[in-house]
């Protein structure tokens, strides 16, 4: 609770758990506060098992949130961790273009990103089928797929 | 242009197989506030989109929902792998046997997915307005499956994808409100942006 008060930013009174409303809003229309600018956000491993990268939104059913994500701490967990951060800040700026501090980490994290997925791609096979430049054969077909419950890069 | 990645966005990996529990979560799959018309929903709304931001929002949104199609498709493969015939009959999985054996086919209680699950208006407004109240639904969809279902493999993977109907309402929600300060503060429905330009 005393990180929700901890967090205030300085521009307006309200937590990172709270958004803007216009003062003066038409009549007839849906309003949904628009979340602030560079809000909390979670490590990406932590984002991923929430299903979101922002504390502010995350609202769990029967607040009961995931506590385990059966890839953590693996090759493909770690992949899809920083893919999610890129998937979750692209759709913070489509709504905020002009955070520009956000735009920074949306590249830093991209840059992880890409460096992770060619290093995923050496040990464990492409993950596009661009991924084939560094293999011997093709092997894009190889199993598994994705919904075989054996994922590639998981241990 | 799509490109395919080779990985889920969140994984699924469930130990047992459950083919009763398949039969309510492949609602998700191509049910009415599933995830195949919430892609295509989002996916064709786009093109009378009038601003940068939308245009964005609805190709980013709907193709991750394209994303959490493959995970509804995953669990339900994932819990139909590898049944006796015994197991089917017991589960009440018979009748969706006997028209698909164990494929994932978009439809629920025997009803095929149709396009009269979702709408394209062509008007900013009424087209996000609805995306906003199908996220909802979808989030509802997922409650439901989570006071129902007691397979923590399965939750792991649904309380994912419910966050994520949060996160997409709240960007609908942004996305509203950027078309609604463009529009004559004294009349905001004075003009469709979608379609008066």
């Amino acid at each position: 609770m005393d990180a929700v008060r901890i967090n205030k930013t300085e521009d307006t009174k309200c937590s990172y758990k709270h958004g803007k409303l216009p003062e003066c809003a038409p009549l007839a229309v849906s309003y949904v506060p628009v979340q602030q600018k560079n809000p909390p956000k979670y490590a990406s491993e932590e984002a991923l098992m929430r299903g979101t990268l922002f504390p502010g939104l995350d609202l769990p059913f029967m607040n009961t949130p995931n506590t385990t994500n059966p890839y953590a701490g693996t090759p493909l967990g770690e992949l899809m961790a920083l893919n999610f951060m890129v998937k979750e800040l692209s759709l913070y700026l489509d709504t905020h273009p002009g955070d520009q501090e956000v735009f920074e980490t949306l590249k830093s994290v991209i840059a992880l990103a890409q460096e992770g997925e060619q290093k995923f791609t050496k040990r464990f096979g492409p993950v596009t089928v661009s991924g084939v430049a560094y293999s011997q054969s093709y092997d894009w077909i190889s199993d598994p797929w994705p919904w075989e419950n054996a994922e590639r890069g998981v241990r | 242009m799509f490109v395919y990645q080779k990985k889920l966005q969140y994984p699924v990996k469930i130990a047992n197989t459950n083919p009763a529990l398949a039969k309510f979560i492949i609602a998700q799959y191509g049910g009415p506030d599933g995830e195949l018309g919430a892609s295509l929903r989002y996916l064709s709304q786009r093109y009378s989109m009038p601003y940068p931001e939308l245009k964005g929002l609805l190709t980013d949104i709907g193709t991750e929902e394209l994303g959490h199609l493959e995970m509804i498709g995953a669990i339900v493969y994932q819990l139909t792998r590898n049944l006796s015939e015994e197991e089917i009959r017991k589960a009440g999985f018979s009748e969706y046997f006997v028209d698909h054996t164990t494929g994932v086919y978009p439809a629920v209680s025997g009803f095929p997915w149709t396009a009269s699950y979702m709408q394209v208006k062509g008007d900013t407004i009424a087209d996000l307005t609805e995306d906003m109240s199908a996220e909802q639904k979808a989030r509802a969809t997922y409650d439901n499956i989570l006071r129902l279902s007691d397979d923590p493999d399965v939750n792991n993977a649904i309380r994912f994808l419910r966050e994520r109907e949060v996160v997409h309402f709240q960007r609908f929600g942004e996305a509203l409100r950027l078309v609604t300060e463009r529009q004559n503060q004294k009349n905001v429905y004075a003009v469709n942006p979608s379609f008066d330009r």
